[in-house]
């Protein structure tokens, strides 16, 4: 089972329209969600990897559409064209939260304040499955239970300001898992959160793709993250990916320049504090005033002039690609 | 919550004296006194000074200031809230006989702008950006910038004069008529002394539910699954809800007394105008009952916003 696609998008765009201006936000992505896997996406603020996830879940604001390509969720009825449904139709609603479930950034925001945790978890099984009202109680205090959570009899009653960042996560990941999505989206789930909890809470999302088979997209901007727990990863810069490929292949055979200057701009433990830390010069690009061509090239050491036009994505192996002219002649210096 | 409702029900006591203590200062100051503007100036030219005098004792009035406010607190305290100067009708019967249709008028006005407001402004968030959004906007600022006796005056030329839909004022006494007959007095008046407060209520509900709607916990409701009605009402609405009651209960006062103006124009016989009348005639007792009448009302509607927002807001606690 583990390995098997449950998600896989294809070229896909989103745009935001916003004072007659067009946002290519993520502009033709490709990639697949494999059961049992977590996959990383990594890549700097507003580089489009929130708004594919957003997209994913059809959670997007009003003045923004997929414009092209395909998320097709390879349920065990049959394939679904998500890019197909109604934004907040009766099929996107029946997925949202029992088939695919989101956790958010920040859990101090993301609970409404004045229902008790347990509704609010109790809320996704009201609406997605038959469970009477006393077992839906039940099941809340069992999640509650399995995330951790002590006293999850009391706690499930009481409100999200009694909780802590780190027990509101759980509380969230609870939700989330509470009909057993066959997808979890976490968008950047511990960037809130104080380091210790952070490794618990990773810890818990590992074990359940462990039990549960659960595929999980994770994004983050942490590379230590990566290196812990992810199983493929996605690099994306200015709504495109720029390099894919399997957790090795990324952080140990970096191809594209900006992958390997985003590792090369980590502090890492044990070299030292004199190490020599790269910043990547320049700054992102205005989205409004895209550069031609490849998008990372006016801030890349290696551009030359057939960078102005955009890269192919060529296949280095099976799992690994890349979308730069330069990358065989780059990484011969290795 | 009960040690803290009786506490700030003790609370209320020292604050009625002192405020008492300022309304009487304040009568103190005022040119003349009651003698002065209950007898008519011809019939006063021909009175002796003994005569004036003689009345001035009758009514306590030649006693010094501390005293008479001693005297009226002492009274007060045995549950003796005197006199009217001017009719000589115990103030206890004036308030029952007044207050009932002040306060039927003010609730009903409440009742009327918390409903009509919430839904407006609700109807307005959700349609945000849209006609029928601008339109009620445009409303609502009409509503809060014309004068309360303006809309007095021309709902009754339409609906009492032209229309003939409903009576021009006045107030049935209970018990003798009706309810039926009754109801359609009270319509005009409480529609157009809830007026102001709907457009109120209707920009600050649309407000908060526009804040409300735009918090991570309605992504997070969206990404549960849930259909987009329990999204607004349940998850968006009811945050909401908190700083409209604030608003709402505190504007109940202002209610009261804001309705003096409406039931001058609608003849509606409650202790707003009963109010004008004694301040005219420096009827000190009367003025004073009806001062602190207000404040009373002020410390009890800050008190159920308390406990109301204790009960709509988990996070609010009482102490």
């Amino acid at each position: 089972m583990t390995g098997e696609v449950a998600l896989s998008v294809k070229n896909l765009k989103t745009f935001f329209y916003t004072n007659n201006r067009c946002n290519k936000a993520v502009n033709g992505v490709s990639f697949d969600i494999k059961k049992g896997r977590t996959l990383c996406v990594v890549g700097e603020s507003g580089c489009g990897k929130s708004v594919t996830a957003s997209t994913i879940m059809q959670l997007l604001p009003s003045l923004s559409r997929i414009e092209e390509g395909s998320i097709t969720y390879h349920a065990e009825a049959g394939d679904i064209r998500i890019d197909q449904l109604d934004r907040d139709g009766k099929e996107m609603r029946r997925i949202r939260g029992s088939e695919i479930a989101m956790i958010f950034q920040d859990p101090m925001t993301a609970l409404n304040p004045v229902y008790t945790i347990g509704f609010q978890i109790g809320e996704s099984l009201k609406y997605h499955t038959d469970l009477s009202a006393k077992a839906r109680h039940a099941k809340v205090v069992d999640l509650l239970a399995n995330m951790g959570i002590p006293e999850p009899e009391r706690r499930a009653k009481e409100y999200p300001h009694k909780y802590s960042g780190g027990m509101r996560q759980r509380a969230l990941i609870a939700m989330a898992m509470s009909c057993n999505p066959k997808i979890l989206i976490a968008d950047e789930p511990t960037t809130a959160l104080d380091v210790t909890i952070q490794a618990q809470i990773f810890r818990l999302m590992d074990e359940l793709k462990e039990q549960h088979g659960t595929a999980i997209m994770l994004i983050t901007h942490d590379m230590g993250v990566v290196a812990e727990l992810a199983d493929e990863v996605i690099v994306m810069y200015m709504g495109n990916i720029v390099e894919a490929g399997t957790v090795d292949d990324i952080l140990r055979r970096p191809k594209h320049p900006y992958t390997r200057a985003l590792l090369d701009s980590i502090p890492v433990l044990g070299r030292g504090r004199n190490q020599d830390i790269k910043s990547i010069r320049g700054a992102t690009p205005d989205p409004y005033q895209r550069p031609k061509g490849c998008q990372f090239s006016p801030r890349c050491d290696f551009a030359t002039e057939t960078c102005s036009a955009m890269p192919d994505e060529e296949y280095i192996t099976e799992t690994h690609r890349v979308s730069c002219h330069h990358y065989k002649d780059i990484s011969q210096h290795d | 919550m009960l040690t803290f409702i009786i506490r700030r029900l003790l609370i209320v006591i020292p604050m009625l004296l002192v405020i008492s203590f300022l309304v009487y200062l304040g009568l103190e100051l005022t040119p003349g006194d009651a003698v002065s503007h209950m007898i008519d100036p011809e019939a006063a030219s021909q009175m002796s000074p003994a005569q004036f005098e003689a009345l001035r004792e009758a009514l306590g009035l030649n006693k010094s200031f501390l005293e008479r406010y001693a005297t009226w607190v002492y009274n007060m305290l045995h549950g003796d809230f005197g006199r009217s100067l001017s009719g000589g009708v115990p103030i206890s019967e004036i308030f029952l006989d007044r207050l009932p249709a002040t306060l039927e008028l003010s609730f009903l006005a409440l009742l009327f702008s918390t409903v009509i407001g919430c839904s407006l402004g609700t109807i307005s968030a959700l349609k945000r950006g849209t006609a029928t959004d601008s339109s009620l906007t445009v409303i609502g600022m009409l509503g809060v910038s014309i004068p309360e006796f303006f809309f007095g005056l021309v709902s009754i030329l339409i609906f009492a004069l032209h229309l003939r839909w409903l009576p021009v004022g006045g107030r049935l006494m209970p018990g003798y008529e009706t309810f039926l007959d009754r109801a359609p007095h009270i319509i005009l008046p409480a529609l157009v002394l809830s007026l102001m407060m709907t457009a109120g209520v209707m920009r600050y509900s649309r407000a908060a539910m526009l804040d409300s709607l735009s918090r991570e916990f309605i992504r997070t409701a969206r990404s549960k699954g849930l259909p987009e009605w329990r999204i607004n009402f349940v998850h968006g609405f009811r945050v909401a809800l908190t700083p409209v009651v604030v608003l709402i209960g505190f504007r109940l006062p202002t209610l009261i007394g804001g309705s003096v103006i409406i039931e001058e124009v609608f003849q509606w016989p409650g202790i707003g105008s009963e109010f004008i009348g004694a301040v005219r005639g420096a009827d000190y007792p009367l003025v004073m009952m009806i001062a602190l009448f207000s404040v009373f009302a002020v410390l009890m509607a800050s008190l159920i916003v308390d406990v109301l927002t204790a009960i709509i807001d988990p996070r609010v606690r009482l102490s």
